[in-house]
């Protein structure tokens, strides 16, 4: 670790008394080691040192026991970039994301413009919202899975429909999406709740002396004022969507849904690691996964910089 | 306003036209958002074999509380609730302590590889145990910490983002506090923990809160690095652990809610904290 | 927002405080409050995976066995049936938290990695228990035994089902006079039977359940029709892949047509259906207790035989020690004294319909008179199972690959055909693939019994 261990040192007497407050005062910011050692400590054990390891497993193949691994260079590499199955897989993530994003991102805004304008029993309505997002990921699965079973469940007798949400490979992902939309709206609508209670009410009033309408007023302040707090929603909930794992399992009782419809990209990379015991190949498509993601952060840090720099 | 009444007489809103299609609209959004929950409790409140009735219905016709007994007696659910709470608990408070000495050292001490280190930090927002988590299991299988509670709880004691988030609210307190009781002759430390902490409490209150959630309601990694059903916790333990008499609706039902009513209940009574907790953290990414 | 008084912010300071020093005493502690409650006794740990109708009648086993040895604390968990289960007991066993006690199906053993992941029981343990050789069909202690050792205690075999309901039947005319189903030699015959079974069912519900859209079932059933037609997967050097597509295209057309022709709705609760009325339904023998319990008129025979030839699917419960660096002791002892146990009541087992491999059992007048585990008790002598490599085992990987294939055409998503040369091609890849454990293919012999 490169931070350095000092204590501070006691204050020397002989100093005059000014001298030894600038001393002070700088002292106080100087050696900030101790303060983040703990953090770090952990941070190295828990992320870095893992991702080094993912790195060095990568080139093994390694398997679940922790057996002595053998160096085979590239070739976890190679066979991942020609695994339909590590595609197939990805394109579930993908496709889930692809559903997921607008769907929260304009539900969110929506249930938050109602949240905000309706006035009596604000409480209520937030309670409504977000109530679900504070289930376990596990539970909100199982109650979907009942929800959306064939004889037995809601969803289907209350629409008066027979589809087999769980069973066919053209509903198994909708089902799963429905059920996210369910869980997580709550909490982008709560950024959405606070963001719109953020905007100065005197916009408003001077657009309402100006003689423009409600709608005028939504896209004209409203909806500028919340461009930031839009790509912070879409940006969350991409990086969170493409990890989707929980509830998809739990729908699909653990397997990879009907025709493996299902299988995320999570999944495969247990189901690499842990069912069939290749902890080199699953490291490899780990570090696959973690590009993808590293590059979507980088994607939006860039938007927002350059967004910045065209604003000013 | 228009009415000259005194400020602190809330004056009664009107019902315009539009208040009521608004609130009715509400209404209507919120039932659907509850069915499903209401659902969940009616179903746990019937027997087994009128859960899996055909066609369903919503209430019970006859109200049991059997499978709320079934979960108690049996053990396993009460036990995950416990293991539940030790781990959220530890994994808050080892979050709090060494996030907000490391976003304060961040923020406003100096030292060698300062930038570098925060880079590093940076990229820890992208790993997590969805991204790198067959790695980290094996890192973990060599410190010898599969199936135990600190192998569930220290990986999720190093969020760099509540360290990031705390940096920037650290770093928004004026620097004159600080200053000036450096000059009364006080130390880092002491000035961190009389002066600063004291400030912070509405951010350190929505970084424990959202940590809190997170981690009563982790799933994946408690999944990956618990085996044995003792050290389960709710989320886990509800998902891969079955009753053998296959699943059981009506118990499965109550086991959830069970995991899900806590949070809800503290929701009711905290909301406005934990409302402001959730924005602010996730605001804070802006 | 009321500012709390002081006294009750002391007071909620320290409930917290307590809460928090409470919870990393007891995660120092880290062996969970049940663990905790059991104290002093001697407690072994089992882990099993029947959920199913099979799962009562192992609480009931173990209740018993508890009240023979009060000095054995037992705590059974059953977890999640199929990869998660594995997966799980791989992982305990690999970081060295393994339960004492785990029950495996006797083809994932070889690919378990038997010395690593499993270690062997002490034969004389459980000879001191009453369980010898001797009492188990050879070829089923065979497989367990690996490098001379014994990896895994067979518990028992069990096969996949034609259940039949034989007040339906009897309505159709499809009984025969000794009140079982009608002999079925062909496919079209069997068709016939479906036909006249439909005419006599209830409205709304299906003829046959088949779990068409269930990657498991359509796989053993398709292992089950494929031996049938004589259909065989690798060569015996497992070098090269001996698949016939054409009898695959017959066996998944045969599957289809049932979807197809209006027999079988894809998605439907099979179960349910068939205690509410539905004629036939294709299950584990481990259904027997539900639809016993039930209180249906029904019976049960092996898949019926439509390519000619006799055979279903088979598969076998077995206990396993998975590893501990320091197995020994009374835990161990136990272990051994509860396998053995539930070996030898093998009466009682069979009521959860699978079939004793405790070979002493069968031959008494008890498990004679059990129906209808006396009408399918002949499956055990034609079994149809995955091949012999270190890939295959109930939902190992190869029902993993090659399940989903067989429903894409069950469903009628992809054609027989395609579906057949897929399926070759992943038997293809799947033999030419390392095993994780020791780095050798199936041809190179791996871990193999």
């Amino acid at each position: 670790m490169t931070t350095s261990a000092q204590t501070v040192r006691a204050p020397a007497r002989a100093r005059t008394a000014a001298a030894g407050a600038t001393v002070r005062r700088k002292q106080g910011f100087q050696h900030g080691g101790w303060f983040v050692a703990p953090f770090l400590a952990l941070f190295a054990l828990f992320v870095i040192w893992p991702l080094l390891r993912g790195l060095y497993l990568s080139l093994t193949d390694a398997n679940i026991s922790g057996d002595a691994a053998h160096f085979i260079g590239l070739d976890n590499y190679r066979e991942a970039l020609n695994d339909p199955l590590m595609w197939d897989s990805l394109g579930h993530s993908a496709y889930f994301t692809l559903l997921v994003v607008p769907c929260i991102t304009v539900l969110a805004f929506l249930l938050a413009m109602l949240a905000h304008h309706i006035e009596r029993a604000k409480w209520l309505w937030r309670l409504c919202f977000f109530a679900p997002f504070l289930l376990p990921s596990t539970v909100t699965g199982n109650l979907w899975q009942w929800l959306f079973n064939p004889g037995t469940g809601m969803v289907n007798h209350v629409f008066g429909i027979e589809t087999p949400w769980l069973t066919d490979k053209s509903y198994a992902m909708l089902a799963v999406v429905i059920c996210t939309l369910w869980w997580t709206v709550g909490f982008s609508f709560l950024l959405y709740l606070a963001a719109l209670q953020g905007i100065p009410a005197h916009l408003y009033e001077a657009a309402k002396l100006d003689g423009a309408n409600a709608w005028h007023r939504m896209v004209h302040i409203t909806l500028p004022m919340l461009r930031n707090i839009t790509g912070l929603v879409v940006a969350l909930q991409i990086l969170a969507s493409l990890q989707v794992f929980d509830q998809a399992v739990v729908m699909m009782d653990f397997g990879p849904g009907p025709e493996d419809s299902t299988r995320t990209f999570v999944q495969y990379t247990l189901e690499q690691g842990f069912t069939s015991y290749r902890v080199g190949y699953a490291s490899a498509i780990s570090i696959i996964f973690f590009v993808i993601i590293a590059a979507v952060a980088l994607a939006r840090m860039w938007l927002l910089r350059n967004r910045e720099e065209g604003g000013r | 306003m228009t009415t000259a009444a005194p400020v602190h007489v809330k004056p009664r809103k009107a019902w315009t036209p539009s208040q009521i299609i608004l609130t009715l609209l509400g209404a209507a959004v919120s039932a659907v958002f509850l069915a499903p929950l209401a659902w969940a409790l009616f179903t746990s409140l019937k027997s087994e074999t009128e859960a899996v009735e055909v066609p369903p219905h919503w209430l019970p016709k006859v109200w049991t509380g059997q499978a709320w007994k079934a979960i108690f007696e049996n053990g396993n659910i009460t036990n995950w609730f416990v293991n539940s709470l030790v781990v959220s608990v530890c994994v808050t408070t080892v979050v709090l302590f060494v996030s907000a000495l490391a976003g304060y050292g961040f923020a406003r001490t100096e030292f060698r590889g300062k930038g570098a280190l925060m880079g590093l930090v940076m990229t820890g927002l992208m790993v997590s145990p969805a991204v790198l988590g067959v790695p980290l299991f094996t890192t973990v299988q060599q410190m010898g910490m599969v199936d135990t509670y600190w192998g569930m709880i220290l990986p999720q004691c190093a969020p760099a983002a509540m360290v990031y988030i705390l940096y920037k609210f650290f770093q928004g307190i004026p620097r004159e506090l600080e200053e000036a009781a450096f000059i009364d002759g006080a130390g880092r430390w002491r000035v961190f923990f009389t002066i600063v902490l004291p400030l912070s409490r509405p951010s350190l209150a929505a970084v424990g809160i959202f940590t809190f959630i997170a981690s009563w309601n982790n799933f994946l990694w408690p999944y990956m690095v618990t085996n044995n059903p003792d050290l389960m916790t709710m989320p886990n333990g509800i998902a891969t652990v079955m009753n053998s008499y296959g699943i059981q609706w009506a118990q499965l039902m109550a086991g959830g809610l069970m995991a899900g009513l806590p949070l809800i209940i503290v929701f009711v009574f905290f909301q406005r904290q934990i409302v402001a907790g959730v924005a602010h953290t996730g605001l804070a990414g802006q | 927002m009321g500012r709390p008084d002081l006294n009750r912010r002391q007071l909620l300071g320290g409930l917290g405080g307590l809460l928090v020093a409470g919870s990393f005493g007891f995660a120092a502690l880290g062996t969970g409050a049940d663990a905790l409650a059991a104290g002093a006794q001697t407690r072994v740990r089992y882990w099993n995976l029947f959920s199913g109708g099979d799962g009562y009648n192992m609480i009931a086993m173990l209740d018993s066995f508890r009240e023979e040895n009060p000095g054995i604390d037992v705590k059974d968990s059953t977890l999640q049936w199929g990869s998660p289960f594995y997966t799980k007991l791989a992982m305990a066993a690999a970081g060295n938290r393994a339960p004492d006690l785990g029950v495996m199906h006797l083809g994932r053993v070889t690919g378990f990695a038997p010395g690593r992941l499993l270690d062997p029981w002490d034969v004389e343990l459980l000879a001191k228990y009453g369980v010898r050789e001797a009492d188990f069909n050879p070829v089923l202690w065979k497989r367990a035994v690996i490098d001379g050792k014994l990896y895994a205690l067979p518990l028992d075999i069990h096969v996949q089902l034609c259940f039949y309901r034989k007040d339906v039947l009897k309505k159709a005319g499809l009984l025969g006079d000794d009140g079982r189903i009608v002999p079925v030699t062909s496919t079209d015959e069997w068709f016939d039977v479906l036909k006249e079974a439909k005419k006599a069912t209830k409205k709304g519900l299906q003829t046959l359940g088949l779990h068409a859209n269930d990657q498991n079932f359509m796989w053993w059933f398709f292992v089950a029709f494929y031996t049938q037609l004589g259909g065989t997967f690798f060569n015996a050097a497992d070098t090269e892949v001996t698949f016939d597509t054409d009898k695959a295209v017959q066996v998944l057309q045969f599957l289809r047509r049932h979807v197809t022709d209006g027999y079988s709705t894809a998605g439907a609760a099979d179960g349910e259906q068939f205690i509410n009325g539905a004629p036939f339904t294709w299950e584990g023998n481990w259904s027997v207790p539900v639809f016993s319990g039930a209180k249906l008129d029904y019976g049960a025979t092996p898949l019926p035989p439509v390519f000619g030839r006799q055979a279903t699917h088979a598969e076998s419960h077995s206990f396993v020690l998975p590893h501990q660096s320091d197995r020994g002791g009374a835990t161990n002892e136990g272990a051994h004294r509860l396998a053995a146990y539930v070996v030898k009541h093998a009466r009682q087992w069979a009521a959860g319909g699978h079939i004793p491999a405790y070979t002493p059992t069968l031959s008494t007048a008890a498990y004679k008179k059990l129906s209808p585990q006396n009408e399918y008790v002949s499956a055990m002598d034609h079994q149809a199972t995955e091949p012999k490599v270190w890939f295959a085992g109930s939902t190992g990987i190869l029902a993993q690959r090659v399940g989903p294939v067989v429903v894409s055409a069950s469903m009628g998503s992809a054609k027989p055909e395609s579906a057949a040369r897929r399926m070759k091609s992943t038997l293809a890849q799947l033999l030419a693939m390392k095993n994780p454990m020791d780095g050798h293919t199936a041809a190179q012999g791996g871990a193999l019994a």
